[in-house]
């Protein structure tokens, strides 16, 4: 029968003997397996509030391992290693690289916020699973997710020009993503575009590609903004 | 019967009844105001089995208590009545009855107790909706009448679950108080089980266990190495029915770290201690303050522990929040000497 404990403990610190003999005893069979004590030095020790800083991190302090996230959890049902309950308990404790283990699979969320809705202490896990993916994110501990390019062409170009550009937004975001330009369900999309949309409008689109329409005196205002963008992220100053 | 003789103790439950006879055997009068037709409180209006911390049969051992004040010359009843106006102060209160009588007292002691925690406001537990799914005072009612079947179909059970917490410790609710007792309540109704139904495993899913003082080895160890009740730390997602009729709780283990889906018999709430659903009405008829949670508020702990906010009003038992009887017995008799005690301070005034 397998063990299922052996999953939460690291693979190299199980010692398994085919023959083992101990004090002159033969143990081999069901007694050989070993497992090498574990002295925890990695404790960050502000990692809990690192993840407080985060929109939606904030009440992971009151957490008190009662379970009913994880059971409730969508994606706990699919993947009994999506497990915010353990998170939680981690992200506490500050055993980072405990969680960093499991860092390919938080930002699997689906936001459904079951787990918020049942939480006794008002946790709002999904919250801090989304202040945890933030947080993998920025350090570049994962890579960027789609959102997030798709949210950084838009700023970017909101900034620059005052405005954004439905075209220009996509190509961007393809570029950022590393997606080609040519895919197959995109030159369907332009075929049945061309097709059914009324021929002024079709004009106007293309104007804009070409000659992108900016905000009359946006100058100044973008250099504002994108100011204050900066000050709001340093003052948030995440870890 | 004058003001300066007599005490009004509204509710006669263990702390009403206690503070009732605290202020006969000191040779003042009590006039108690119960809104239900019996005495005895909540362990008798519900019926509960035996009690902790005793092992008395609570009918017998609030039984005693109710005899001791229906015999008293110094105290009358007042059963099926509320109290409606109260009009004076401190040492000359006229209380109006809802039957119309009046009564004079120089003190009031408010037993009100408390409300039992509604479970249909826990719909994911599934109470309500599967006959299956009891509540501690139902599983006490089965246990006083002596046999453990499932409501449905009258099938002994194999496998009993009884979850803790159920209305307490939860800001989803609006609970955030401990209901004290069901801890130790739920351990001993494990075992209860047991006597009466040896084929019966019974299982407690908690968070914490909390068998406070010395209840920790009479009924948490004894429940668990004697009884072989077995303790899971998780806090169930839901409770649901498979297709024979079982229930299905579902819930991680957090201690394995693994998701369980366990069929039972019969899953039992451990309802917690509801502020009683009159406090508001309570509050403004004897012109006294609640607490945060809607108990009802005290004035100062240390000199006046039973005073709530009104002066010559007092307050004992699971009015105060949640208690238990020893407590609320220990309330009752403080409450019922301190309001003794006002008596004769009005006397010398008054003389
Ligand atoms: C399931 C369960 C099992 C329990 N088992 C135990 C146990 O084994 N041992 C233990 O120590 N404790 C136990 N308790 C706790 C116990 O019930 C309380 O400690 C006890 O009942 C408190 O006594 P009380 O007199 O303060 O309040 P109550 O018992 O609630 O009595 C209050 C009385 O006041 C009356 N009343 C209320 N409002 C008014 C009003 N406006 N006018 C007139 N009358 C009014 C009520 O009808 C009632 O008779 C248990 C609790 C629960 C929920
Ligand atoms: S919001 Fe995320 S963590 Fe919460 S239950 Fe849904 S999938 Fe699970
Ligand atoms: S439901 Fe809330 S309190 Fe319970 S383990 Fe999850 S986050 Fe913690
Ligand atoms: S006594 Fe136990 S079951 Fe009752 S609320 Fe407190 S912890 Fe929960």
């Amino acid at each position: 029968m397998a063990i299922h404990e052996k999953t939460l403990i690291d693979p190299d610190r199980i010692l398994q003997h085919d023959h083992l003999v101990i004090d002159g005893v033969d143990v081999s069979g069901s007694w050989n397996t070993m497992i090498t004590p574990r002295t925890l030095t990695d404790y960050e020790e502000h990692f809990e509030e690192i993840i407080q800083s985060y929109s939606g991190g904030e009440n992971v302090h009151r957490c008190w391992q009662c379970g009913s996230c994880t059971n409730s959890c969508t994606m706990y049902a699919q993947n009994v290693d999506f497990n915010p309950r353990y998170w939680i308990y981690l992200i506490r404790l500050g055993l980072k690289a405990e969680l960093m283990k499991d860092k390919d699979i938080i930002w699997q969320c689906v936001s459904c916020n079951k787990c918020t809705n049942i939480c006794p202490k008002d946790v709002r896990p999904e919250g801090v699973m989304k202040a945890t993916a933030h947080w993998l994110e920025e350090n570049g501990l994962t890579p960027k997710t789609l959102s997030t390019h798709f949210d950084e062409e838009f700023t970017h170009q909101c900034i620059e020009f005052g405005r954004i550009e439905d075209t220009e937004v996509m190509v961007g975001f393809f570029k950022r993503s590393g997606q080609p330009l040519v895919q197959a369900w995109i030159v369907e999309f332009g075929k049945r575009l061309t097709k059914h949309m009324p021929l002024g409008q079709l004009t106007k689109m293309g104007m804009n590609v070409v000659f992108r329409p900016k905000t009359k005196s946006w100058g100044k205002t973008g250099e504002v903004l994108a100011e204050y963008v900066k000050a709001q992220k340093e003052a948030a100053h995440h870890g | 019967m004058s003001a300066q003789d007599t005490v009004l103790v509204v509710g006669a439950g263990p702390a009403g009844l206690s503070a009732a006879a605290t202020i006969a055997s000191m040779g003042k009068k009590a006039v108690i105001v119960e809104k239900e037709d019996i005495l005895g409180g909540a362990p008798i209006i519900s019926g509960y089995a035996k009690l902790v911390p005793s092992g008395e049969w609570a009918k017998d051992a609030i039984g005693r208590m109710v005899s001791r004040v229906e015999g008293d010359g110094n105290i009358s009843i007042h059963k099926s009545a509320k109290v409606t106006q109260v009009a004076g102060e401190a040492g000359n209160f006229t209380a109006t009855l809802s039957n119309g009588d009046k009564v004079e007292a120089g003190a009031i002691i408010l037993g009100t107790g408390f409300t039992h925690f509604d479970s249909i406001n826990k719909p994911e537990w599934g109470f309500g909706t599967y006959e299956d799914v009891l509540t501690t005072t139902q599983m006490e009612q089965m246990v006083t009448a002596g046999q453990i079947r499932c409501p449905s179909d009258g099938r002994v059970p194999e496998r009993v679950a009884i979850l803790l917490c159920v209305g307490s410790r939860d800001r989803q609710i609006g609970r955030e108080w401990c209901s004290k007792i069901c801890c130790t309540v739920s351990t001993n109704l494990a075992m209860e089980i047991k006597e009466i139904s040896p084929s019966t495993d019974v299982f407690i899913y908690y968070m914490d266990i909390r068998t406070f003082g010395l209840y920790e080895d009479k009924f948490y160890w004894k429940s668990q190495e004697e009884f072989k009740t077995k303790f899971v730390k998780a806090r169930i997602a839901e409770v649901t029915k498979s297709p024979d009729g079982r229930l299905l709780v579902k819930g991680e283990d957090t201690l394995v770290k693994r998701p369980i889906v366990i069929p039972m018999d019969i899953v039992v709430h451990a309802i917690g201690m509801d502020p009683n659903a009159l406090n508001p009405e309570i509050s403004r008829t004897f012109g006294i303050g609640l607490e945060k949670h809607g108990f009802i508020d005290r004035a100062e702990q240390y000199t006046n522990s039973q005073g709530t906010t009104r002066k010559g009003i007092y307050v004992c038992g699971a009015a105060t929040g949640p208690e238990d009887i020893d407590s609320s017995i220990a309330q009752g008799q403080a409450a019922g000497a301190r309001a003794v005690a006002d008596l004769y301070g009005q006397q010398k005034i008054a003389s």
